[in-house]
């Protein structure tokens, strides 16, 4: 499974730099700087579906106490601390010559920054508990009130940034009328999911290897 | 039939009840640990206070002038303040193994949460009875035209600001630098209570009054409401022993 995903994510890779850069066509207003959407997009897309299925993981290891579940939300969420930042420098790249700024507290960026906080508060959680079962808990239900909270968050930021100041002046994404621009966009985002994909289940294995290796010498043994 | 859909109900009821008196004594058994330790109460209001001391140092006296300013200063000092009331509420139950006692003793987590919640809003109320006025004092005296309503925003604030903190202080028990991790893992979640009391406190200390702001408020209220619950049924995942 992990060979096939990593074959089709080097294929699509390339695949996708091909049509990046060779057929998909100039903006006209950013010219060759709006290219950085096809990477910026595609992460903040995979830093959400990362959190998302941390959150389906942790939801099911509080029901059911079943190790492995709590294996796949801590990984998902590591990945999605890298692609949530990825998308996050990636924006403020594009940011400078498109709108002359790295940052701007406007509703989209803010949240995805707090999610960023949020993701960082877990990892952070998870480095200071030892080893356990309580780490495994208290991690499953912030990842559970995070996931719950940043839905909260966003509306308000939105409401924070529009009742008075309607935004005019910076549109999020670029108008995507243009097709071409649009199918690259969409393979761009299947490819960093199966990206995604890939990269989550080497954490894993990776994870489970550890964690195997911590039983075998540690005095404890089992998890519970 | 409906004798037994009777007995179901007084059962429901009486279970309703204990978890209420239950909530109650644990309140009130904090409150009497805070009274005898009043220093903890002192240390919340002075901090509260050298926040603000800060900020006017910090701040241009033009800038303190401004309400926007004002109220963002207003509620930092009201986080960071309660912050210290959140931290102080389980490590009072390390000593002695209390919090072992309390986890098995006939207690649902619900109430023991209930309780610490009411406990934490207790204090931070009171701390910000005092601090409110000093507040205006310090800055200008506008507050002093909407004292009242002021209180009732910090009332509403602090019972979101007490359910998740709670729950985060109860998580952060017995880890490493817990004083650093919660504050790490409570603020970005309080994002939504904290724009949104300042933008009701700007609008009040401006003498627009609630009316513009009334969605703010609904969401301050839904965050509660929302909270408290999410808080009160996650505890005992917190809370095993």
């Amino acid at each position: 499974m992990k060979r096939i995903l990593g074959l089709t994510t080097i294929v699509g890779f390339i695949v996708m730099f091909l049509m990046v850069f060779l057929w998909s066509p100039i903006e006209s207003s950013m010219g060759l700087v709006q290219k950085i959407m096809y990477v910026h997009v595609p992460s903040a897309w995979t830093g959400y579906l990362a959190v998302a299925v941390a959150f389906i993981f942790s939801i099911l290891y509080l029901w059911k106490r079943i190790e492995q579940f709590d294996v796949v939300a801590s990984c998902s969420i590591e990945i999605g601390a890298i692609f949530c930042g990825l998308a996050l420098i990636t924006g403020s790249i594009w940011a400078k010559p498109t709108w002359n700024t790295f940052w701007t507290w406007d509703a989209r960026l803010t949240t995805t920054l707090i999610l960023f906080l949020i993701i960082m508060g877990y990892l952070l959680l998870r480095r200071f508990s030892e080893y356990g079962e309580k780490q495994a808990r208290i991690s499953a239900v912030i990842a559970i009130i995070g996931f719950l909270d940043i839905i909260l968050v966003h509306m308000s930021v939105v409401w924070w940034r529009t009742l008075h100041q309607p935004s005019t002046v910076f549109s999020e994404k670029p108008e995507v009328i243009n097709d071409q621009i649009l199918t690259t966009l969409i393979i761009c985002v299947s490819v960093f999911s199966i990206l995604y994909a890939f990269l989550l289940i080497s954490r894993i294995e990776l994870e489970q290897k550890n964690r195997l290796f911590f039983k075998k010498i540690s005095a404890e043994g089992e998890l519970n | 039939m409906s004798q037994m859909a009777s007995i179901e109900l007084t059962n429901r009821q009486f279970l309703l009840q204990r978890m209420i008196s239950n909530a109650w004594t644990i309140f009130l058994k904090d409150l009497k640990l805070d009274y005898r330790r009043v220093e903890n109460f002192f240390s919340m209001l002075f901090f509260s206070l050298v926040i603000l001391l800060v900020f006017t140092f910090a701040l241009s006296p033009e800038q303190t002038k401004n309400i926007g300013i004002l109220c963002g200063v207003f509620w930092i000092s009201f986080l960071l303040s309660g912050i210290l009331s959140l931290g102080k509420s389980f490590s009072l139950e390390r000593e002695n193994s209390c919090l072992d006692a309390l986890l098995i003793s006939p207690i649902s987590r619900g109430s023991i949460f209930l309780g610490k919640m009411l406990a934490n809003m207790a204090m931070i109320i009171v701390v910000q009875l005092i601090v409110i006025p000093i507040f205006g004092v310090l800055f200008n005296g506008v507050v002093f035209d909407h004292v009242a309503i002021f209180i009732f925003i910090s009332f509403m604030a602090s019972i979101g600001f007490s359910s998740l903190g709670t729950l985060l202080a109860g998580m952060t028990s017995d880890i490493r630098f817990k004083e650093i991790l919660l504050p790490i893992l409570l603020f970005p979640l309080l994002v939504p209570l904290l724009l949104a009391c300042v933008k009701i406190s700007q609008s009040i200390l401006a003498g627009e009054g609630l009316s513009p702001v009334v969605d703010w408020f609904r969401l301050l209220a839904g965050f509660d409401l929302i909270f408290l619950i999410i808080s009160y049924l996650t505890f005992e995942f917190v809370m095993e022993v």
